[in-house]
């Protein structure tokens, strides 16, 4: 991935806080190694208490949600930034 | 109307709503209306396990160094685990396969349904592990009358549905004579018994499964019956693709994705099924000060166990778009977590068959430019 676009992977909670993505496997598992308390159960895409709403900017979805999403909805385990991104949880 | 094992009428099953449309001909899943249900049988297929592949030797020891007072908790709480399995490894197939009408969906109520077979095999698995006679237990699930109350509420909304259908079946739409009295069967009012009975299987799998896992997670914290634990660790896992299931049919429903009708009938019925979370969450706060009368243990006692109820209930109200009942916001149990992470379970493709690891081995996507290099 170039560096430029590692750079750009800022994610923004609440317009408050804010942390660079660092490649990790799921934005959970980037926010968790940020200190940014949020629930989960299975990690799979099925609990779907990791359940926040994307403020700002897209995601790649790196596994499957099987839980219901209206839209703007993502799973933090399912996904990783494309981009700068915001979050309200 | 009279259910067909293999309907003659060519149809188009995309157009089909979930339930009382017409009977599922073609098991085909080619094509998907709401191809969820196949990602569930996909997840659900790539999670199966055996109870034998657990390994409970140390469970025996433990049980057997066991204060009364624990043993009460441990066996009442598998005793209710049980019921709940006999009540899901028959009634989605006996109350909703005789009016579904979508191959996908037809396919996932028996794929959840096997696997809830699983786990009763599982809890004979325990039991015959910690007890010489596993007769004792099995006989007063229904002798005891703390379960079969349980019993009752859990069974309530399915038989009512399951007599409601065989009358329509039998009868169809109108007022009818049985048996010198009379019987009103109309559509409207079975799909509505079909939404409240499904929003009861969703309280019996989301929150009242949980509550019973959190009795059996809190005995492996304290490092004793790490066997039992590691079976249940498997069937939360099942359970929460379970949940999802019927998440999604009643949110499909509600929000006009499926049967247009069914809209209307969600929100009518919203009120009730509120209800219905409200009683559960009473019974299941009862229940715990039933299993801590002798005694409590080291991590759980009586309140700690309702304020997860309270808690479980409210995440749960949340994933069917319905407002939270109770106050609290935190996890009281945040150990639960680490039971119910699902990505630690099975880790090597190559030792177990995950669904994507298979699926990658296949490139189903031909044209006629992959022969180009073909002579024959």
């Amino acid at each position: 991935m170039p560096v430029t676009q590692l750079m750009s992977s800022t994610v923004t909670i609440n317009d408050v806080q804010s942390f660079a993505y660092d490649e990790e496997f799921s934005l959970l598992d980037s926010m968790e190694g940020h200190q940014i308390p949020v629930t989960y159960n299975c990690r799979g895409g099925y609990c779907g208490l990791c359940k926040v709403k994307l403020t700002s900017g897209k995601v790649n979805w790196v596994q499957d949600s099987l839980v219901c999403l209206e839209d703007g909805e993502i799973l933090v385990c399912c996904c990783v930034p494309d981009g700068p991104i915001g979050l309200a949880i | 109307m009279a259910y067909s094992t293999f309907s003659k009428v060519k149809n188009d099953a995309l157009k089909e709503p979930m339930f009382f449309g017409q009977n599922v001909n073609v098991a085909r899943y080619d094509q998907q209306r709401h191809a969820i249900f196949e990602k569930l049988i996909e997840k659900q297929l790539s999670f199966f396990w055996r109870p034998e592949e657990v390994d409970l030797s140390t469970d025996r020891k433990d049980f057997m160094a066991m204060a009364e007072h624990e043993r009460h908790i441990f066996l009442s709480n598998l005793k209710y685990q049980t019921l709940l399995d006999s009540v899901q490894g028959r009634s989605p197939n006996v109350a909703f396969l005789p009016v579904v009408s979508l191959p996908e969906l037809e396919t996932w109520l028996e794929t959840w349904s096997f696997s809830e077979t699983i786990h009763s095999r599982s809890y004979t698995h325990i039991i015959r592990n910690v007890v010489d006679n596993p007769g004792t237990v099995f006989d007063d699930i229904v002798d005891n009358e703390e379960i079969v109350k349980r019993a009752d509420s859990v069974t309530r909304y399915y038989d009512l549905f399951i007599e409601m259908c065989s009358q329509y079946s039998l009868l169809g739409e109108g007022v009818h004579q049985v048996n010198g009295e009379e019987v009103v069967v109309s559509l409207s009012a079975l799909k509505r018994q079909l939404y409240l009975t499904l929003a009861s299987v969703n309280v019996l799998e989301a929150v009242r499964f949980y509550v019973s896992f959190a009795c059996s997670f809190a005995f492996a914290e304290r490092a004793i019956m790490e066997g039992n634990a590691k079976v249940i660790k498997l069937i939360a896992r099942d359970e929460a693709l379970h949940l999802a299931g019927t998440q999604h049919m009643l949110n499909l429903m509600a929000n006009g994705q499926d049967d247009p009708e069914m809209v209307a009938i969600a929100a009518s019925c919203k009120d009730e099924v509120i209800e219905i979370f409200r009683e559960a969450a009473e019974q299941e706060r009862e229940w715990a000060k039933y299993l801590v009368k002798v005694g409590s243990m080291i991590g759980l006692n009586a309140e700690i166990l309702s304020d997860y109820v309270d808690y479980i209930t409210n995440v749960r109200l949340r994933g069917l778009g319905l407002e939270e009942i109770f106050d609290i916001r935190s996890n009281p149990l945040p150990w639960m977590n680490a039971w119910l992470v699902s990505d630690n379970v099975q880790v090597a493709p190559q030792e177990a068959e995950i669904s994507s690891y298979l699926v990658g081995a296949i490139d189903s996507n031909m044209d006629d430019a992959d022969f180009d290099d073909f002579d024959l």
